[in-house]
């Protein structure tokens, strides 16, 4: 089954050392060399986010890729759309940074460079297997996999807890 | 586009009806988010979108683009981008259509042609409203931006412009008023009320945004509005305010809301209150029938009270909402808020969305400012719920507050964050504490 891959977020996992955000800034820059990135202007950014929650936990944020992407639909200039892998990509000659997808994003994961007048977000790293957060995250807090690996590996490490509470 | 076979259609006979399982009236928003969401579920039925406009479908709130060179129509064209990418919509433009008979399920068309139709939906959106008391609206080089035609004929316009008066302190008047600007026109902006914006924001909210406008050129007069446009054989050459005052220009552009297009609704049974009645699933009181957009009143989520607006977001949902429906997947529209709009004025972005005049209203507000950003946080007179925000400067995460007025959430426990503005996705994963 050709299914697309999705990053997963296991906030249990997540230790809050941004080497996700340092490495998509990275990632993003022209040089991709963390030294170059560090050097350039406009100053290169991530498109993830880690928040935190109380009482203390690590909260990784990026573009969930919705279904239903109500960035896509409500974006003035046709700038958003959805390409053969599943992702919503921006196109940034097409954004005039009126920021409609701003307001209808309810995970904040849209970035704004207020003077290009031009958002950004997670594009999932079109030029790697496997995106630079997850590649960069030492404690497999974001996983990369198809919803089915995701999900068999859950229910797997779920019964896995079962038996061993059940003392077999 | 087939517009080819539905020519040859006409031309084999022109008395007969043509027939289209789904018909859509109106080209915007509304009508083009309705055809490609009924073309995502039934391949095969035929889907007319009729157009009184001469270009092909295309993003309406893009055109003060045009009027600033920045953009050329074809940048501008819907087909095959962002959601706008199902195949085999029959587009025909030119096509106004004057009366609907529901009972025949027929619409008639200016020109004598008929067209039946299974399903039908209205999204004739609006007009501008032109205010019928300034005498010599009609002079060349007077606008009211709405269609690429009128942003064409500004554009052309602006060429021998030096001054130009905006009527009005609308965003969409604010956008064309950025768009003259850049092409080095002196522009004076008329206001009425008594501040810019003053549909989206009380006036004490809009103080960031005025200096901003300010310092990016703009001439603001508030407080008084136009009586009398003055012309000479090239078109208008002035106009005189109430205030006894007289602005030289060489265009105005007219900025003052809109009206709901429903002329050929007239004896056609459909309910019409201001705008096009609806129920919950996007339907008129006649079957098959269907209204969505800026001439459908549907309501507020919040309130529950009949609302109509002329918003983007508002258009496109309500027409995906009511292309499902026609396609049989019976789908209640969750409802608008009048005010939803985001945009930038010079380097300051703003949101402004739900309840946001609270002049006089027992509701809570939280206002934190400084020098770059002015937030104001509404919640009701409980205090439990967010009903409302204004966020200028700084509109980090609008979306995650726009989530909690639409479901109306209660926000006891998270209330701290959202009036420090540091609220995010985090607080809603499910271990995760408010203190």
């Amino acid at each position: 089954m050709n299914q697309p891959k999705e990053i997963f977020v296991k906030t249990s996992r997540c230790m809050g050392c941004h080497a996700c955000t340092i490495a998509c800034a990275v990632e993003h820059s022209q040089s991709k060399t963390l030294f170059g990135a560090l050097a350039e202007q406009p100053r290169p950014v991530s498109r993830i986010y880690v928040e935190w929650a109380c009482p203390d936990i690590k909260v990784p944020i990026v573009c969930r890729q919705c279904e239903d992407a109500p960035c896509m639909h409500a974006c003035i200039s046709g700038a958003i759309s959805r390409d053969a892998n599943g992702v919503v990509m921006t196109n940034a000659d097409r954004c005039i940074g009126c920021w409609t997808c701003v307001m209808v994003c309810p995970y904040g994961v849209i970035g704004r460079r207020l003077e290009q007048r031009k958002a950004y977000r997670c594009d999932r790293c079109p030029d790697r297997d496997i995106p630079a957060c997850v590649d960069a995250c030492p404690t497999g807090a974001l996983v990369f996999q198809t919803v089915p690996e995701y999900s068999a590996t859950a229910r797997r490490h779920a019964s896995r807890e079962l038996a061993q509470a059940e003392g077999n | 586009m087939r517009l080819g076979n539905w020519l040859k259609r006409r031309a084999t006979d022109v008395n007969a009806p043509q027939h289209s399982q789904y018909v859509i009236i109106g080209a915007g928003a509304a009508g083009m988010a309705a055809a490609h969401a009924i073309r995502r579920i039934d391949k095969g039925g035929g889907i007319t979108v009729l157009s009184q406009e001469s270009d092909t479908p295309y993003f309406r709130p893009m055109i003060p683009y045009l009027v600033s060179n920045q953009k050329r129509p074809n940048q501008m064209a819907m087909a095959g981008h962002g959601p706008f990418d199902q195949p085999n919509i029959d587009i025909l433009t030119n096509t106004k259509v004057v009366a609907v008979d529901s009972a025949n399920r027929q619409i008639a068309l200016a020109g004598g042609g008929r067209m039946g139709y299974e399903k039908v939906l209205f999204a004739t959106g609006s007009r501008p409203y032109v205010p019928p008391e300034i005498n010599g609206i009609d002079t060349p080089g007077v606008f009211a931006p709405r269609t690429l035609a009128d942003a064409r004929a500004m554009a052309a316009r602006a060429a021998r412009t030096r001054q130009a008066v905006m009527l009005g302190g609308g965003l969409l008047n604010l956008k064309t008023a950025f768009a003259l600007l850049k092409r080095g026109i002196a522009v004076t902006l008329v206001v009425h009320s008594p501040e810019v914006l003053s549909q989206l924001m009380d006036p004490a909210d809009a103080a960031l945004i005025r200096k901003a406008l300010i310092d990016a050129g703009l001439v603001i007069q508030t407080g008084v509005a136009a009586t009398d446009i003055q012309a000479d054989p090239a078109g208008v050459v002035g106009v005189a305010l109430s205030d006894g005052s007289h602005l030289s220009c060489q265009m105005i552009s007219i900025g003052k809301g809109v009206r709901p297009c429903v002329d050929f609704l007239q004896r056609s049974g459909i309910q019409i209150a201001d705008g096009i009645v609806t129920d919950r699933h996007t339907a008129c009181n006649m079957p098959n029938a269907f209204a969505a957009g800026d001439v459908a009143v549907s309501f507020d989520p919040v309130s529950g009270r009949p609302m109509s607006t002329a918003l983007w977001t508002h258009a496109i949902e309500m027409g995906r909402c009511a292309g499902l429906n026609m396609v049989g997947v019976k789908t209640a529209y969750s409802g608008t808020f009048g005010i939803l709009n985001a945009t930038q004025v010079a380097d300051l972005p703003f949101v402004s969305m739900g309840t946001v005049h609270t002049a006089g209203q027992d509701y809570e507000i939280h206002r934190k400012s400084s020098a770059n950003t002015y937030h104001k946080l509404v919640f009701d007179a409980e205090g439990t719920r967010l009903i409302g925000a204004v966020l200028v400067g700084d509109i980090t995460h609008a979306g995650l507050y726009r989530s909690l007025i639409r479901d109306q959430m209660d926000i006891t426990g998270r209330k701290r964050h959202i009036i420090d503005r540091s609220l995010h996705y985090g607080h809603f994963i499910g271990n995760a504490k408010f203190t």
